[in-house]
């Protein structure tokens, strides 16, 4: 018999509740609350297990405490037995409950420990109902009325124990040793809450069930005369589970405030962004939309948000853009959209705009958000056209001046034709003036002069053409044709430099998109600067021009001149403007025919040969299909 | 003896140019051998037949003064018309200090052309004879040894046998046997005739130091 319990024959039957009724009744009553308030956290956040299993652990306690209560106040062994069998229930959904909880909210513990533990502990309920009077009693023999401090009675079993009560203590062997197993995991785990959770949760655990387990073994075996309180030891655990819970809900509304002030900050930055930012769903629908994307659509934001995102691109895009739509959720990645090609958006009242538009996907809990920012192009669109209008302006002053300087050599190229011409028609005079006239040589004549005269023509429409100032357009053409154009409208000032010229021209080579006047410009100038590294040049007065196709599947021309050479550092200089070697001249050309090559996406450059003299290169792009 | 018919060398690069003037010269009756290469002209052509070159400055490899270079070194009797496509000064210069016949603006009217062919034509036929005399002395003088020539030299410089003996070392009896043979190969048999063929030749117009 224990020191604290008093053997009294005699229940008190006082009307006055005494402190062990009032304590129960506390402790049964807290537990119960604290469960609820779990139930409708719950309740709130489904996915929040624990506080479900909380919420059943508690009211187990609660349950199990109500019976410990009423056992103590049991007036016969009947009653006694009847309601330890039946206390077995909610300490059965107890320990059940208190492995789900360790298993779930520690994140560790062992499976198939835990599943033992229930199972061992559903067939220690089994023999509850199978076996004696309880699990732990085959029979209760008599009560005990113990008196305790303050005047409290207590009952207290007196029986036959049941062999099978070790069952129930080999579960809670078990259940302690997957508790302990579980907090060290966690604890291992590190961090301050892991370690303070292991503690508590589990050693509170682990501490309550040795001392239900001792005390249900004590009082089975007659070894302590009292009854077997469980309650108090419980109620400790509810209440370390419940702090935890509780210190959880204190940190998820921290974790919303500062998740509140975060999106405060998103939107802060969202509305300074110079762009215009949509964030559309996973169905195509703009679900934010910043005060850039108001000025940038025309649309107020209510009109925009909800909306298709569709409604913001021109019709003709519109039934390909749904499918690119689903190609990116496929591939989801940060980039620019539509690589290459100029996008156009559609703004309210249907004017279009050209945009650049960048997509970052945002995986979010319910799909695939995408971030669409867009910018409005149209002022740098419009800085683009005048830059191209100007350098086209410069590339046509450049060229008046470079045939100025070729003025003699096309005079001649015109001239040769109607030299034939004059020469053909004064020889069919003469035929005719013959007696008798010989008509026999004036078809042949005729056709000669037909040709000279086309001829000539082709010469000035060219010419016309080089002349001519308009906007640059690109079409597919042969460079070799361009070259050997270039060189026959320089023939006459080829032979009066003594210069010879050999061509060494790739066949099958694929087109090149280019204007022909801005290529054949930069074709000109390649051979007039040649021409001009070989002036007061006695011997090897030679060019070549090479064209051929590069590795990469690009075209390439080169002027190879044997003239005195580019020193090393000039290599590059010489593409600067106002750079020049030559005592004439401004130092334009090979300038403007660099800003040429760069607008046809091409490069140009020099080196120097290994013998003598340089080689200015010129790559162009070539056009696939 | 009756002259061969001339022929009209015509030498441009460009066959269109080419045959409308082959076409023009044929059709007042000349006979016309066409080149589009100042090389197979210079190949096929003879300095000393009767004729004349319309020729075209600005040719490629060989230009139209390379080509009159060539047959002036030749000692061809062929004169020279030039053609060109732009008025340049410069070259035209050159091309008449070398004697061209004309120096003629492309297109060029057939008046003009005709005119100037007609006159290299003519020129030729008054220089072509004494051209050839100079070729026939130019050979014999070929055949001399180099004494005969030294000898020859100082005949025409006026010197007297005992004269030439002394300053060249020699026996006047040695001068004698080569004035003999000198004599004999340039085909003279008095000394007047031998000192007009030299000076017609140039021989001993350089005073020799």
């Amino acid at each position: 018999m224990s020191s604290g319990w008093r053997a009294n024959s005699a229940l008190d039957n006082s009307d006055a509740m005494n402190w062990v009724e009032i304590t129960w009744t506390m402790m049964i009553s807290a537990s119960l609350m604290l469960g609820v308030v779990h139930l409708f956290v719950w309740r709130k956040q489904r996915s929040q297990y624990a506080n479900l299993l909380f919420f059943v652990l508690a009211a187990s306690a609660a349950a199990y405490g109500a019976y410990e209560l009423a056992r103590m106040q049991a007036e016969t062994p009947a009653d006694l037995a009847v309601n330890a069998r039946w206390s077995h229930v909610p300490l059965a959904a107890f320990v059940i409950s208190a492995v789900g909880f360790v298993r779930l909210y520690f994140d560790a513990g062992r499976l198939w420990l835990a599943w033992t533990v229930i199972g061992v502990r559903l067939a220690a309920l089994a023999l509850n109902f199978l076996t004696g009077v309880n699990v732990n009693f085959r029979e209760v023999t008599a009560l005990d009325h113990l008196q305790l401090w303050g005047g409290a009675v207590v009952s207290a079993p007196v029986g036959i124990p049941n062999p099978w009560a070790i069952v129930p203590q080999l579960s809670n062997l078990l259940l302690v040793v997957f508790i302990v197993d579980a907090s060290v995991t966690l604890w291992r785990r590190g961090g301050d809450v892991a370690r303070r959770r292991a503690a508590l949760v589990g050693g509170s655990l682990a501490l309550c069930i040795i001392t239900a387990a001792s005390i249900a073994a004590l009082v089975v075996t007659g070894v302590v005369h009292a009854p077997t309180v469980l309650m108090p030891g419980f109620f400790v655990v509810t209440l370390a589970m419940g702090y935890e819970l509780v210190w959880d809900l204190a940190a998820a509304a921290q974790l919303s405030a500062q998740l509140r002030a975060s999106e405060q900050r998103f939107r802060a930055v969202v509305e300074s962004v110079p762009a215009a930012i949509l964030l559309v769903d996973d169905g195509g629908s703009i679900t934010l939309a910043n005060a850039q994307a108001e000025a940038v659509f025309g649309y107020p934001r209510a009109e925009l948000l909800a909306q298709p995102l569709e409604m913001l691109i021109p019709e003709r895009f519109r039934i390909a853009h749904s499918g690119l739509r689903s190609d990116y959720a496929r591939d989801p990645r940060t980039r620019t959209m539509g690589a290459g090609r100029e996008l156009f958006a559609c703004r309210k009242g249907g004017g279009e705009i050209p945009v650049e538009v960048a997509l970052s996907p945002l995986p979010v809990e319910d799909g695939l958000f995408v971030l669409v920012s867009v910018v409005d192009v149209t002022e740098r669109r419009n800085a683009e056209r005048a830059t191209a209008r100007q350098r086209d302006d410069f590339a046509h002053l450049s060229r008046v001046a470079m045939l100025g300087e070729l003025s003699g050599s096309l005079a001649h190229e015109l001239n040769q034709p109607l030299t034939a011409i004059l020469s053909n028609a004064q020889a069919a005079q003469r035929f005719l003036a013959q007696s008798p006239p010989r008509v026999d040589k004036l078809a042949e004549i005729l056709a000669d002069i037909v040709k000279s005269d086309r001829r000539a023509e082709a010469v000035i429409q060219r010419l016309r053409s080089l002349l001519r100032k308009e906007e640059s357009q690109r079409h597919p053409l042969d460079i070799n044709e361009v070259v050997e154009e270039s060189i026959r409208l320089m023939r006459s000032d080829l032979l009066s430099r003594q210069v010879e010229v050999r061509t060494d021209l790739a066949d099958a080579l694929p087109p090149v998109s280019g204007d022909r006047n801005q290529l054949q410009q930069v074709l000109l100038n390649f051979v007039i600067n040649g021409c001009d590294a070989m002036d007061g040049q006695e011997r090897d007065r030679r060019l070549l021009v090479q064209t051929r196709a590069t590795a990469n599947g690009n075209v390439e021309v080169c002027v190879v001149d044997g003239g005195g050479g580019i020193p090393a550092a000039d290599l590059e200089r010489i593409f600067e403007p106002f750079v020049t070697t030559k005592a004439t001249g401004m130092g334009l050309g090979l300038a403007i025919c660099r800003s040429i090559v760069d607008a046809h996406g091409g490069r140009l450059w020099a080196t120097s040969n290994p013998d003598r003299g340089a080689t200015l290169h010129c790559e162009l792009p070539a056009m696939r299909d | 003896m009756r002259e061969p018919t001339p022929t009209v060398y015509v030498v441009d690069d460009d066959p269109d140019v080419l045959k409308a003037i082959e076409r023009l010269l044929e059709s007042i009756g000349l006979q016309v051998a066409a080149f589009s290469s100042p090389h197979r002209f210079l190949e096929s052509c003879d300095g000393n037949a009767p004729g004349c070159v319309v020729l075209d400055l600005a040719l490629p490899g060989l230009n139209g003064l390379d080509v009159q270079r060539v047959l002036e070194q030749r000692g061809s009797a062929l004169p020279i018309v030039f053609l060109t496509g732009r008025g340049d000064i410069a070259a035209s210069v050159q091309a008449m200090k070398h004697g061209a016949a004309d120096f003629l603006t492309k297109p060029v009217d057939d008046t003009a052309l005709i005119a100037a062919i007609r006159e290299a034509l003519a020129r030729n036929r008054v220089l072509r004879p004494a051209h050839m005399e100079r070729e026939r002395i130019a050979k014999c003088l070929a055949t001399l040894t180099g004494r005969e020539r030294q000898v020859l030299e100082l005949i025409v410089a006026g010197r007297l046998n005992k004269e030439i003996a002394v300053e060249l070392g020699a026996t006047e009896k040695t001068i004698k046997f080569h004035r003999g043979n000198l004599m004999r190969k340039m085909g003279v048999r008095v000394v007047a005739d031998l000192v007009k063929l030299a000076e017609r030749a140039g021989v001993g117009a350089t005073p020799r130091t």
